[in-house]
């Protein structure tokens, strides 16, 4: 700042709002509003239009614009996406993701050469990928119904191990649907419930020799993940939605989870 | 960095401030459509720009990538877009005296209560140079250090367009 500033009693009113003086200068403009009734009244007018700006409404920018320069980044990409399973594959490009959804994965047997920390990181990332692409894609689902007993058969015949499909509508998550996703080299069931306006991807995939683990909750590129496992799978829950209802979703499935597993003994791998 | 850890860093650095660079894009353009090719082209500028490394203020850059995009598309759309840019001299020359010396007067209620379509019209109708730095500090919330790094303009100027366009804001909505 110049001289010039620092004796223009109009530029440093300005600076005050913004809070852009040190506590010297602050000092200072104080002592000189005190005294100068037309410097403080400029002063409160400032104010005031600071309230009027601030009031504005804050347009976000389009979804389709998102979705565009999201894809800008993975056109360099050298890898190619997975098209079969219309799940993108090179797992640090696709996690990409931009803002909202739950998920549950289970399992990342294919990611057998890399660590275990990795191979989570790894799976996580193509996770949220796949969650944020459904979400741009406006297809979220392979096979859309609210009937477990549609989605659980049309899974059966493209992933490993049987799905477990739990109707939650009672709990205020309805199920959308399920698909088909690729977490490291092989294809695992995602479910997608519903809250409200958001969805939630509800990935299963096996686990070997893997001991049963509680829900345990972590951020990934700004959405909610839970994770833990059971029953010979593991799950990962990712969303947007305020973390007590990823756990309320999460507690509600594992609830009905185990009912269905009395039913069906066989589903551990 | 390779590619895909340029994509990476890409999506992490831009995401985030997409919102803002749209917000400032649409007050420099004026309308929805033209903002969403600046920001276009702003992210293209960004992405070609990241080899080069770390990004210390992912807003800041974006919204002074934004900020160029923008200004580029003005100049190339000049006949849609009003620019202006002839009088911004005399703009800067130009002493506070004629709009702030009006004697004192409760129009702080006014303006605080000023309806958001006459506060944008008053905006809107500010020269760029002076909009600009008003979007960046009141909009977009960015300091004045960074304002006078997207504008490449020394802080003195930052601080005296925005004291100057704030004076013309006020005497518009407040002289209603």
């Amino acid at each position: 700042m110049s001289d010039l500033e620092r004796d223009d009693p109009r530029l440093l009113i300005n600076a005050a709002i913004d809070d852009e003086l040190d506590a010297a200068g602050a000092i200072d403009i104080e002592r000189r509003l005190a005294g100068d009734p037309k410097l403080a009244s400029d002063h409160s007018r400032l104010l005031a239009l600071q309230t009027a700006l601030r009031r504005l409404p804050r347009e976000k920018a389009p979804e389709r614009l998102r979705a565009r320069i999201l894809a800008m980044a993975p056109a360099r990409a050298p890898q190619p996406r997975v098209v079969s399973l219309s799940r993108w594959r090179a797992a640090p490009l696709t996690a990409l993701a931009a803002s909202l959804a739950l998920g549950v994965v289970i399992g990342a047997g294919g990611l057998s050469l890399l660590s275990q920390g990795e191979r989570v990181q790894v799976a996580d990332r193509t996770i949220v990928a796949d969650y944020v692409r459904a979400r741009i894609s406006g297809r979220p689902v392979d096979v859309a119904s609210n009937d477990r007993h549609n989605v659980k058969p049309w899974l059966a015949g493209k992933v490993t191990v049987p799905t477990i499909v739990a109707d939650l509508s009672a709990e205020g998550f309805p199920l959308a649907g399920g698909r088909v996703d690729v977490v490291g080299d092989r294809p695992v069931a995602t479910l997608v419930y519903q809250r409200r306006e958001h969805m939630i991807d509800l990935t299963q995939t096996p686990v070997q020799g893997e001991a049963a683990s509680e829900p345990r909750r972590e951020t990934v590129d700004g959405y909610g993940l839970s994770r833990w496992s059971e029953a010979g799978r593991g799950f990962v829950a990712i969303s947007d939605l305020p973390a007590s209802e990823l756990d309320a979703f999460v507690a509600a499935f594992r609830r009905a989870a185990a009912t269905e597993r009395e039913d069906q003994p066989s589903a551990t791998p | 960095m390779n590619d895909a850890q340029t994509a990476r860093q890409f999506v992490d650095l831009v995401a985030p401030h997409l919102d803002d660079a749209f917000l400032l894009a649409k007050w420099l353009t004026g309308n929805r459509a033209d903002a969403e090719d600046v920001v276009q082209d702003a992210c293209v500028r960004a992405l070609g720009g990241l080899a080069g490394g770390a990004v210390e203020k992912p807003r800041a850059w974006l919204l002074a990538i934004t900020r160029n995009a923008a200004l580029t598309f003005i100049k190339r759309n000049r006949s849609k877009t009003i620019v202006a840019s002839g009088d911004l001299e005399a703009l800067e020359a130009a002493s506070f005296s004629d709009v702030s010396e009006r004697p004192a007067s409760p129009e702080e209620a006014l303006i605080a209560a000023a309806d958001t379509a006459a506060v944008e019209k008053a905006i809107a109708d500010l020269p760029t140079s002076y909009r600009e730095v008003i979007v960046m500090r009141d909009i977009n919330g960015l300091s004045y250090r960074e304002i006078s790094t997207a504008i490449e303009a020394p802080i003195g100027t930052v601080m005296s367009r925005l004291a100057r366009g704030r004076a013309m804001l006020i005497d518009k909505i407040g002289r209603r």
